[in-house]
């Protein structure tokens, strides 16, 4: 009896040390990454202390750096152009995931910044391999919106690189948008209407 | 509006006909492009990446995530006088109309007009092979027509937990294999695509209006009518695709796109009422 006991604690002290030394990737899952993210986001945009336009520079930037811990905005930078990255050089791509990282800024946190009231429920999982998809259902004073989140593991953890509404994926529409500029106007002309874009919208005000 | 009885036959016939012929054009022309491009560049981790990632995301082959759209310059011109009609006349008119009728009446103006189509839902899911949710549609047009008071409220929802079974004859076709065709952007319809084209005159057909009143201009009325009480209903849809987008024409194609397929592959569609876009 005591051998047996004794080969149990050696079994499960090993198994212990094993999953010990395995990297939290491994492990983490992507709901219990994606909620941290998304928590802090609400925390900051309900907080009445960085609310109306006055706060916004500094509303924006509390919520940029959760942001940034929760997506992977280089990967979105890479993937929304596709084949013209691997044309652009260094410098160029640093521009565009700056521009890029902006307009996702504006264009996502900006609604979300509408939406003072939401709850998001977890509503599913599905993992396949270095992907995975996080389904929620963002509830708004009785309005029921489901939104997915597209991630992925990086090696720093699972990190959103799409966002999903109703099958209408965020970033492959851009992808279809800035195909089309580059086709007619070059990486150059694209850039130019990102930096418009980001103008119109810092030049209007909100909430 | 008076339709010949050889109508829908003619319709089907085209549909595949033009589908057919679109869908094989643009892949001849798209392929030889797309073989210029795969031969200055190799596949790199960023196509890896695209690919695969889930099911709907496999656009290694960059013909899968846009429609052929050959008629490009036609339809930008269309979507340019859909937006000049949505500022000069819609809006407008949606303000008025917003101002005039309380909230909670277009709710049930929306209900009523999305009663009235119940045949078409009917049909469609009947069509599809899809007979529990024709079950669904029939109870909800049953209970909403008696207890709802002519479809003015929505009982078999708030009360039976019902809800919609959206399906419309451009979702039939589809489930019958025909093609989507090319990308079209019609003067006030808007989005389509040759397949939906189709779909679209076979609702209209199909639609119980057609047969009560012979009129073309009280049809279009009614068209018209409850196009702007869904908008009045979701009043910023149009405003936040231009506000996000850099390129409206190419983002609203995409969407629609999107959109229409995440319906055809009936994934589950959250929608609680037919009042939402």
């Amino acid at each position: 009896m005591t051998r047996i006991r004794s080969i149990l604690l050696t079994v499960f002290a090993t198994f212990f040390v094993v999953c010990s030394f395995s990297s939290p990737a491994l492990s983490a899952d992507p709901t219990e990454e994606l909620r941290p993210t998304l928590d802090g986001i609400m925390a900051i945009i309900t907080n009445q202390t960085f609310a109306g336009d006055e706060q916004k520079a500094l509303r924006r930037s509390k919520i940029m750096d959760i942001a940034h811990r929760g997506f992977d905005f280089s990967m979105m930078s890479k993937l929304v152009l596709g084949r013209t990255w691997k044309t652009i050089d260094a410098q160029q791509r640093k521009l565009f995931e700056e521009l890029f990282t902006k307009l996702l800024e504006n264009a996502y946190i900006g609604k979300l910044e509408d939406y003072t009231g939401q709850v998001t429920k977890y509503t599913g999982e599905r993992v396949k391999g270095k992907k995975a998809e996080v389904s929620t259902l963002m509830e708004n004073n009785g309005l029921t919106l489901p939104v997915n989140y597209i991630m992925i593991d990086n090696g720093a953890g699972w990190k959103v690189y799409d966002i999903k509404i109703e099958g209408v994926r965020l970033l492959r529409n851009y992808r279809a948008q800035f195909k089309s500029i580059v086709k007619k106007e070059k990486f150059e002309g694209l850039v130019q209407v990102l930096e418009e874009k980001n103008a119109e919208f810092s030049n209007e005000s909100t909430m | 509006m008076k339709f010949s009885s050889s109508l829908p036959a003619l319709c089907l016939l085209l549909v595949f006909v033009f589908a057919g012929c679109a869908k094989q054009d643009s892949r001849t022309a798209s392929n030889l492009a797309e073989d210029e491009i795969l031969a200055e560049h190799v596949q790199d981790d960023i196509d890896l990446l695209l690919d695969d990632a889930f099911d709907d995301w496999d656009d290694n082959d960059d013909e899968d995530i846009s429609y052929p759209d050959p008629l490009e310059p036609m339809n930008r011109f269309f979507f340019v006088f859909n937006d000049k009609l949505y500022y000069w006349v819609l809006k407008p008119v949606n303000t008025v109309y917003t101002a005039i009728i309380p909230f909670d009446f277009r709710v049930v103006i929306g209900n009523f007009v999305n009663n009235l189509s119940a045949p078409v839902r009917l049909l469609n899911n009947l069509l599809q092979g899809k007979f529990a949710d024709s079950g669904v549609v029939l109870s909800r047009f049953l209970i909403n027509s008696t207890l709802g008071i002519a479809g003015l409220g929505d009982p078999a929802f708030v009360e039976f937990g019902l809800t919609p079974k959206p399906e419309d004859f451009g979702q039939t076709l589809a489930v019958w294999g025909v093609g989507e065709g090319v990308y079209l952007c019609w003067p006030v319809i808007g989005p389509s695509n040759v397949r939906d084209t189709f779909g679209f005159a076979g609702d209209v057909y199909s639609h119980p209006m057609v047969y009560y009143v012979d009129d073309f201009s009280v049809s279009a009325g009614y068209y018209v009518g409850s196009r702007v009480n869904l908008l009045s209903l979701n009043p910023d849809v149009y405003e936040d695709l231009k506000k996000y987008s850099l390129d409206p024409y190419v983002s609203m194609r995409q969407l629609y796109l999107d959109y229409r397929r995440h319906k055809i592959g009936d994934q589950v569609v959250l929608q609680k009422s037919d009042n939402s876009l």
